[in-house]
């Protein structure tokens, strides 16, 4: 019980995403942070004050966080799924592995 | 970034590149603002006394005082990025070797915020040019005063546009002195005005008496040469002619000043 509790809170720390997700989460950090420094300039300028640049930036960067951080359920939609049980010795000839372009399994 | 962690660490790193960026771009967009600067200045009356300058001067000297008229727009100064603006006025007057490079000292300065610098106690006040006093605001609760305090000063409660000057027979800040203790009969004096330029990020800026891109060339800001008068040319020196500007820095030892207070001597 108290091992499926730690687990648990382990998973929820560590934030596994798949593959896809941490491609995705790569792209959304440069466009969110890039986009955010942009529009922070372009603020200030406009309304000739630098505090709102500074805030725009930061907002900005406090959404990133929040979009990025957390394990969201959009960044585990394609997880790499298990080979199948290995019973028998011939159960996975049917099955070409590759490792280095060779042939195992 | 496969872990929450990697993630935390990823975005944070490519924040600092972005802020630093932003910074940067900010800075450069200084040197696109236009600046017109000018300033003229005229002597009021100079005057030359041999005495103790500081209560700590050590000996008499020969120190000068000098008033002066200064009628400036400086208004373009302040951009976006400027965070204030210390403007100061220097006596410049050729050293006693030739071969020396002029002397340079002093006279005058102020520190002009910008409308995003929070209120400091250093800020200048322009003084009223009808009653020669600083302008009395209206008066507010004690809340609402220390409320204001954090806050910067909002244009309308500025007699001028902000980085406009208009002072009339202007008392010094400070007297000045020579190194070699003598300042009687020189020659060839000129007031000039100077400033820098105090940004919110990027590079601290310098009087540019030279045109570049975008910023013209400072016009005027310097007096016509003067000479300092010999002692004893006028017969009797009022002290009130010789007292200088209390800026808001807190008070200054000075002659006419306050004086430590001293043990009475035992006699």
């Amino acid at each position: 019980m108290s091992d499926q509790l730690l687990e648990q809170v382990r998973d929820a720390v560590e934030g596994q995403i798949d593959f896809e997700g941490q491609r995705l989460a790569e792209m959304l950090t440069t466009v969110l942070l890039g986009a955010a420094g942009i529009i922070a300039f372009f603020v200030g300028y406009v309304t000739q004050d630098i505090r709102l640049s500074l805030y725009v930036g930061l907002a900005g960067t406090a959404l990133t966080f929040l979009v990025i951080v957390p394990p969201w359920p959009f960044y585990n939609k394609n997880p790499e799924g298990w080979l199948p049980a290995r019973n028998a010795t011939t159960a996975t000839s049917h099955l070409n592995i590759d490792v280095d372009g060779k042939k195992v399994g | 970034m496969h872990s929450a962690l990697v993630r935390l660490q990823n975005v944070f790193g490519f924040f600092t590149t972005v802020a630093f960026s932003v910074a940067a771009v900010i800075a450069l967009s200084s040197f696109i603002s236009p600046q017109t600067p000018n300033a003229s200045i005229q002597l009021r009356n100079v005057q030359v006394v041999k005495g103790r300058p500081h209560y700590y001067s050590y000996k008499k000297e020969e120190y000068a005082n000098i008033r002066f008229d200064l009628d400036a727009d400086f208004t373009t100064l302040f951009n976006w990025n400027t965070k204030q603006v210390f403007l100061y006025l220097k006596a410049v007057y050729p050293s006693s070797s030739a071969s020396e490079p002029a002397s340079e000292a002093i006279i005058w300065d102020a520190i002009l915020a910008s409308r995003t610098a929070p209120w400091h106690t250093n800020h200048y006040i322009h003084p009223d040019p009808k009653s020669g006093k600083k302008k009395v605001l209206p008066k507010k609760s004690k809340k609402a005063q220390a409320a204001s305090k954090t806050k910067p000063t909002p244009d309308d409660d500025l007699l001028f546009p902000r980085g406009e000057l208009h002072l009339n027979n202007q008392r010094p800040k400070y007297q000045i002195t020579d190194i070699t203790g003598k300042l009687q009969n020189k020659n060839n004096v000129t007031l000039e005005i100077g400033w820098n330029i105090q940004p919110w990020v990027g590079a601290l800026t310098w009087t540019n008496w030279q045109k570049l891109g975008a910023w013209e060339a400072l016009k005027g800001g310097r007096s016509e040469a003067f000479e300092f008068p010999e002692i004893g040319a006028k017969k009797k020196v009022d002290k009130k002619e010789l007292e200088t500007e209390k800026g808001g820095e807190g008070y200054r030892l000075e002659v006419g000043g306050e004086q430590p207070i001293r043990k009475p001597s035992k006699v």
